[in-house]
């Protein structure tokens, strides 16, 4: 006689965390929300406008890449959202709107799609899109020509470019404390230190994004700058100015710690960090860009498959039992 | 069932099952209307059969394909043979599934005496001709290997995987029985130097003591009880240079044993350790071969269309598909899920997370591994990602974010590498 009754049939294990991708990613989302709002009210309506425009268009990218590439449409996980909320975080708030198209395209198309989308991404798609949008206009990305207009109640220029350019004096001009509460010219989201301090550590205790990254990232920041203020106090300003302005936080917490483009063994995550750290440091003093951060972490996503083979000897099974 | 903490910065810790003080009393099942057994061999055609349809058999007696069989099963039931047909178990194993209609003389079964007359001479062939289908699996073949003898027996009497608790139940209730199996397996060695060590949950150590073998304890943190672990953490590297000096025994088997030999009988009744699908717990005793809706019944638990029924423990057990599927002689734990506890695989890519490689037991580099799994290169696979270190613990998929069936994937390689190779050699 069959049986009619049909049972649920599947491969072992039968219990799960119940974690998923787009719930990391909704996480990650919410977090960066403070440093959103914040934004709004720093910079009013305009940050507001390129963060949609930026979101919305990352997300009809991957839809649309998705439809032409005969892909199951995946805008529904979270991660392009994602990327175009981080990558407008990274912008001033007046960017024209077709930058940020052209950077949500980058970001979605270039920097994860054609490689297979999710999880095969070798670079993290914010980290190439902004460096592809400052090296072909960097007119609009230049926090002080773009927020020329706004009255500001603190110092309004851009830190990092008043180091670069005046030398270490210029960064008495602005406190920590200040910086930490977000008394700086910058980016939409990058300016409020202690918003993201909170959002990322709010991140590690739930585990979205690994600790050993972030820690180490900005370790090497304040080792780093802190060799370089050793050395010639006069020209290059001390550890915490570099930790709490430019992308240094956001770049410790929200872009070094993509998951695809970074190292997932111990001793590897540290080294793939504490070089970030040092290579971010290196770039604002010695190169020629204002800022260090995106380019430092093009290079460790560049050499973290070979970090990452820095692994423990698996136990070898050495015994087949029937 | 969902079981992450709230808090994520480490990975997540599972613990085995610990059985209480006052272990509950099994109830038992005894199959209704018909019992199937599985003899682990082809069913061919051609071959002329000794069992038939219609063929009566006694309880004890031994069913055999055909004269030449190397294997056998052990008829826990008299009454007479309803089907010979062919099974397909996990992993293309070809088997052959025997239905008999149990016939009711409860009172007292008429009971085939050929192991009753065998039983004086314990030795192994004895236990290879009667007792390989006892309750708990005893697999007497490694013993019997000449050229590279087996120098440590692992009696396991820590359960290898979650909510499972039959092997405990056997180490607190049974330790006589668990003594008289450890003589037995001492005089089936004869006289050679073997060594016996029994692995039981730390805090049954005590209870384990008069069994007459080393007794140690291990950790209640998953995986730590796999037995490959346990040889890993207790045998040591060292010790396993030589391919399968280690024989396992589960403690349900080696107190089956025990009983076969004293009593001159073979014993039928597995226990079971059945969780429904509010968690609860309870021990059944059931013969080898009784259909899993007998058990159903008795314990008075429901299952609807959806819902999964699990033979073994939640990480390395097996998903039935038909409540007539009968309890097989390693069926260690019975597990209900309701339809609304599922979490079903996805066909998502690897986001290189690392919860995997954070978990792994063996350090196997599951995020590379995944990827050679993935696109079908499992000899790539073996030879960069340490597929063969995988000791099958499920670990890396319960943690999994994208979560990619891994285990199943892992275990479609080694099947496919190894028919790749027993073709190798039929070709050679």
């Amino acid at each position: 006689m069959p049986n009619r009754m049909k049972l649920t049939v599947s491969h072992a294990p039968f219990w799960h965390t119940g974690s998923s991708t787009s719930v990391k990613y909704y996480h990650i989302i919410a977090v960066a929300m403070i440093s959103v709002i914040f934004g709004f009210l720093q910079y009013g309506i305009p940050a507001i406008a390129v963060i949609a425009l930026s979101v919305g268009s990352a997300m009809i990218w991957e839809a649309g890449f998705n439809y032409l590439a005969k892909r199951p449409n995946t805008i529904h996980d979270g991660n392009a959202a994602l990327i175009g909320l981080i990558l407008a975080m990274l912008l001033p708030a007046v960017t024209p709107w077709w930058v940020v198209i052209t950077g949500t395209f980058v970001a979605i198309v270039i920097g994860k799609q054609i490689y297979g989308g999710l999880g095969a991404n070798p670079f993290n798609p914010v980290v190439v899109a902004y460096a592809i949008l400052i090296l072909s206009w960097p007119v609009y990305l230049n926090y002080n020509a773009a927020l020329v207009d706004y009255v500001f109640s603190f110092n309004p220029v851009y830190p990092m470019a008043a180091v670069k350019f005046q030398g270490a004096a210029a960064a008495e001009n602005f406190s920590i404390i200040g910086m930490l509460m977000g008394q700086q010219v910058g980016g939409i989201g990058t300016g409020f230190g202690l918003g993201l301090i909170i959002g990322g550590a709010y991140l590690i205790a739930r585990g979205f994004i690994r600790w050993e990254i972030t820690v180490s990232f900005l370790a090497g920041i304040f080792a780093t700058a802190f060799l370089f203020n050793l050395s010639n106090p006069e020209l290059y300003a001390g550890p915490g100015f570099h930790l709490f302005t430019g992308m240094s936080l956001i770049g410790a917490i929200f872009l070094a710690t993509e998951d695809s483009s970074s190292p997932v063994n111990f001793i590897p995550m540290l080294i793939y960090g504490a070089l970030g750290g040092v290579l971010t440091v290196l770039i604002r003093n010695l190169g020629v860009h204002v800022d260090g951060v995106i380019f430092a972490i093009l290079i460790i996503s560049l050499v973290n498959p070979i970090v990452d083979k820095i692994r423990p000897k698996a136990k070898r099974r050495v015994m087949n039992y029937a | 069932m969902i079981n992450r903490s709230f808090f994520g910065i480490a990975p997540p810790k599972l613990t085995y099952e610990t059985i209480s003080d006052e272990p509950p009393k099994p109830v038992s099942v005894f199959p209704k209307e018909k019992v199937t057994l599985f003899i682990n061999e082809p069913l061919e055609k051609a071959a002329k059969l000794l069992i038939q349809t219609g063929t009566r058999v006694s309880a004890g007696q031994k069913l055999q394909l055909t004269t030449d069989s190397k294997t056998y099963v052990v008829s826990p039931v008299s009454g007479s043979i309803d089907a010979v047909t062919p099974f397909t178990g996990v992993m293309e194993k070809q088997m052959t599934s025997v239905v008999i209609r149990v016939e009711k003389d409860e009172g007292d079964p008429e009971v085939d005496g050929a192991f009753e007359a065998a039983a004086k001479t314990p030795g192994l062939e004895t236990a290879r001709d009667f007792l390989s289908g006892l309750p708990g699996a005893p697999d007497f073949s490694a013993l019997a290997r000449s050229d590279d003898p087996v120098k440590t027996i692992l009696i396991m009497g820590a359960d290898n995987d979650l909510m499972t608790i039959t092997n405990q139940f056997v180490v607190r209730t049974e330790g006589g029985a668990i003594k008289d199996g450890v003589d037995a397996l001492r005089r089936i060695t004869g006289g050679r130097n073997v060594n016996m060590i029994m692995a039981v949950p730390s805090n049954l150590v005590q209870a384990a003591g008069a069994a007459g073998v080393a007794v140690k304890g291990v950790s209640n943190l998953f995986p730590h009880a796999n037995p490959e672990m346990i040889a890993l953490g207790f045998v040591g590297p060292e010790a396993l240079g030589h391919k399968d000096s280690v024989a396992f025994f589960t403690a349900e088997a080696v107190a089956r044993i025990g009983q076969a030999f004293k009593k001159g009988k073979v014993p039928f009744e597995k226990l079971i350790t059945f969780v429904g699908k509010d968690g609860s717990k309870k021990i059944v005793s059931a013969p080898v071969g009784t259909p899993v809706k007998d058990i159903l019944e008795k314990v008075g638990a429901t299952v609807k269309d959806g819902d999964r029924i699990i033979f073994g423990g939640p990480m390395t057990g097996v998903s039935i598909y038909s409540i007539d599927h009968p309890v097989e002689p390693d069926t260690d734990a019975i597990i209900i899920q309701d339809k609304s506890q599922i979490i079903p695989s996805e066909d998502l890519a690897c986001i290189n997370c690392g919860q995997c490689v954070r978990v792994c037991p063996t350090h196997v580099p599951v995020n590379v591994l995944i990827r050679y799994l993935d696109a079908g290169e499992y000899e790539q696979a073996a030879e960069q990602a340490e597929l063969d270190a995988c000791i099958e613990c499920g670990y890396c998929t319960y943690v999994c974010e994208s979560r990619i069936p891994i285990f199943q994937h892992i275990r479609l390689a080694k099947h496919a590498l190894k028919r790749m190779k027993a073709a190798e050699e039929n070709n050679a």
